[in-house]
């Protein structure tokens, strides 16, 4: 029974041509989505048209592909490794505030507000993994705990320091150009750091020996450890990660809408789960690649968007999303099935 | 220590959610200046409780079994539109409105369930498929029936007598609806074999099925029992209120699963109690309402729930460890003190 799931080591190749290489790329873990994403853009295409094909049409869905995507990487990251962090959707309104009140209502050098800001998001990020380590609870309810208490201190202390539970915020050339400009009027600058970021991750989880741990950590925690991996060190670096990306997040929405707001960011904890579940990473851990959740990103940012382009009611473009990723999410059962399963023919 | 009783309650799985609701009203009382008498009459926090009891009961069974559902986000307002659209503008009789909004809560509840058992998904992930499709099928659904976003009814006094009366002119009826359930989830659960069933899959659901459980029959009833109760509140919402809201239903999913965890449930299933659910949805509500009455500043109220969720956790973990760790002291250990 056992023998049946083990792998062939260096099965020979190049038997079947193009056939057998058609059937190895359908069995990645990305095929799904991928075909999900031209599906999605076929779909729009055809009923928008040219209002979606044209330049404003790409940069729309483009800025959002690029706001969730700063966080869906490291979110993938995280669940990949077979953890969740929901306290996101708390730190890019608490880090994109920091700056407003740092910078804006205080007047101190915008590089202190940006620090600081930053520093918050790695500080609830370490304090979710420290706390996911130490209690053995599920990170779903850890980062629960840290969202709460994150959007109280924000309000909190916004009130308590500004009067105000919103702090405008005018931004020097400087970091306006590096965090928040919008490029021919239409681009935001954060696409550019989106792109910069899946370089890094891609460095991280395909080429650096850290994605093998992160893997082997999501596949099985406990083997894991005893193979020498520093399981506490990843999770919570992994935690830090996806916290320092929902801060900085927060400073590049500061910077380009010159102000900063207790709310928003709610929207971006299910978004980015979406994003990465759309891109064939499984909850469970130890399955997904960078390039999945970047299509399934695209994916969910063509239809968010393109949905405007259509006659249809926009609301139904949740409905879109939501079957999409009930789609995804079948067909990465069935796809994962036929690549733990597949073996080649017997002669 | 001494006393064995004291010892059998902090053991006992209720304890944290109790302590929890202590704390929190020892902590407004000593230092938000609270004012009791006031708190205790007003309707604002029981109405609250009630509303958001009624999601967390089956929600915490569903977490006792294991399974988790976040689509009660997107049911409560699907219950509250579809009565409101039914019986409100195509003007049906109010009990077709009824089945109807009951009757989306069984078919998202049966296709969450569906897809959970057939499926090796997380149903974390699943339901948030069907949350996010559900709302997008509310709103572009009333948008396109009835043109508008909110939707005017009115219905019939007995349907408000039973559904959405207000008892001495501030508390909801529901709160008898919530009082009734959890004499029922209580009996189910702790009384008879499904009870014994639901803990055996979370414990270990495929020991559960070798043991002759019919896990998969019973997943999806739980997962129809959730959310038909989302859809329930709606429907008594839009009854109460004479109108139907398509937002505000995202709260509740958080908030009931921090009701949840706080009364003692484990996401990893196995273990929790209804009483303890109680007593968790109830701290909840103290905490998020009844700050009104205290000195505190509102706003730090969600810190508080973070803290206290967080705090509820460890010591969670920490109780459940002495009841599973407990075995009556050996008699050397008696001599030798």
């Amino acid at each position: 029974m056992a023998s049946a799931t083990q792998f062939e080591p260096a099965a020979p190749r190049a038997r079947g041509g193009l056939l057998s290489s058609l059937g190895r790329l359908l069995r990645r873990p990305e095929a799904g989505s991928f075909f999900g994403m031209i599906a999605v853009f076929v779909f729009f295409t055809v009923i928008a048209g040219d209002a979606f094909l044209s330049l404003a049409g790409l940069a729309s869905w483009l800025n959002v592909a690029a706001e969730v995507g700063i966080v869906a990487l490291p979110i993938g990251l995280l669940m990949i490794a077979g953890e969740l962090d929901l306290s996101i959707g708390a730190i890019i309104p608490a880090s994109s505030l920091c700056v407003a009140i740092v910078a804006g209502h205080y007047g101190a050098p915008e590089a202190v507000g940006i620090a600081a800001a930053l520093a918050i998001g790695l500080l609830v990020g370490f304090v979710n993994g420290f706390l996911v380590l130490r209690t053995g609870v599920p990170s779903l309810i850890v980062t629960i705990g840290t969202m709460f208490a994150v959007m109280g201190l924000t309000l909190g202390f916004a009130v308590l320091l500004t009067g105000a539970t919103s702090t405008p915020l005018v931004p020097s050339p400087i970091s306006k150009a590096l965090f928040g400009q919008l490029v021919d009027d239409m681009f935001e600058v954060a696409i550019a750091w989106w792109l910069a970021i899946i370089a890094i991750m891609t460095y991280l989880l395909h080429i650096s020996p850290f994605g093998n741990w992160i893997y082997a950590l999501g596949g099985d925690r406990v083997s894991a450890r005893n193979a020498g991996i520093p399981t506490e060190r990843l999770t919570i670096s992994l935690f830090m990660i996806s916290g320092f990306c929902a801060a900085f997040l927060g400073v590049c929405q500061a910077m380009t809408y010159q102000s900063a707001q207790v709310v928003g960011g709610q929207s971006f904890i299910f978004n980015s789960i979406m994003c990465v579940v759309i891109g064939g990473v499984l909850l469970t851990g130890g399955f997904g690649s960078v390039v999945g959740i970047v299509i399934g990103t695209i994916t969910f940012a063509m239809v968010n968007q393109g949905i405007y382009f259509t006659p249809f009611d926009p609301n139904f473009g949740s409905v879109i999303i939501g079957a999409l990723l009930l789609a995804a999410v079948l067909m990465n059962d069935t796809f994962r099935q036929m690549a733990l399963s597949y073996s080649k023919k017997k002669k | 220590m001494s006393n064995p009783a004291i010892g059998r309650l902090l053991r006992h799985p209720v304890a944290g959610s109790i302590i929890s609701l202590a704390a929190v009203i020892a902590f407004f009382v000593i230092f938000g200046r609270a004012r009791p008498g006031e708190f205790l009459g007003a309707a604002s926090w029981v109405n609250f409780a009630a509303n958001l009891g009624i999601v967390a009961i089956p929600l915490g069974i569903l977490m006792i079994a294991g399974e988790i559902d976040i689509s009660v986000g997107a049911m409560i307002p699907a219950g509250s539109m579809s009565i409101a659209i039914a019986s409100g503008y195509y003007g049906l009789p109010i009990v077709v409105g009824i089945i109807i909004s009951l009757g989306i809560g069984v078919l998202v509840g049966l296709v969450n369930g569906l897809l959970t058992v057939r499926t090796s998904v997380p149903s974390l992930i699943i339901t948030l498929g069907t949350l996010v499709a559900m709302q997008g099928i509310v709103l572009s659904a009333s948008v396109m029936l009835t043109h508008s976003a909110g939707v005017p009814l009115t219905a019939p006094q007995w349907s408000k007598t039973i559904f959405g009366q207000l008892l001495g002119g501030s508390y909801q009826v529901i709160i008898l609806w919530w009082l009734a359930l959890m004499a029922i989830y209580f009996f189910v659960m702790h009384y008879t074999r499904y009870g014994n069933w639901i803990f055996a899959m979370g414990g270990d659901k495929e020991s559960a099925r070798n043991a002759g459980i019919p896990t998969r029959r019973m997943t999806i009833a739980l997962f129809v029992l959730s959310a038909t109760s989302a859809s329930f509140v709606g429907m008594c919402g839009a009854i109460l209120f004479n109108s139907a809201q398509v937002s505000g239903g995202m709260s509740y999913i958080f908030n009931a699963i921090v009701s949840v965890v706080v009364g003692g449930v484990l996401l990893t299933g196995g273990f929790g109690s209804v009483i303890g659910i109680f007593f968790g949805t109830l701290t909840f509500a103290v905490v998020s309402q009844g700050i009104y009455f205290t000195n505190i500043d509102r706003n730090w109220s969600s810190l508080i729930i973070g803290m206290m969720l967080l705090l509820a956790v460890v010591m969670n973990n920490l109780f459940r460890k002495m009841a599973l760790t407990y075995s009556p002291r050996k008699k050397e250990v008696r001599t030798g003190q």
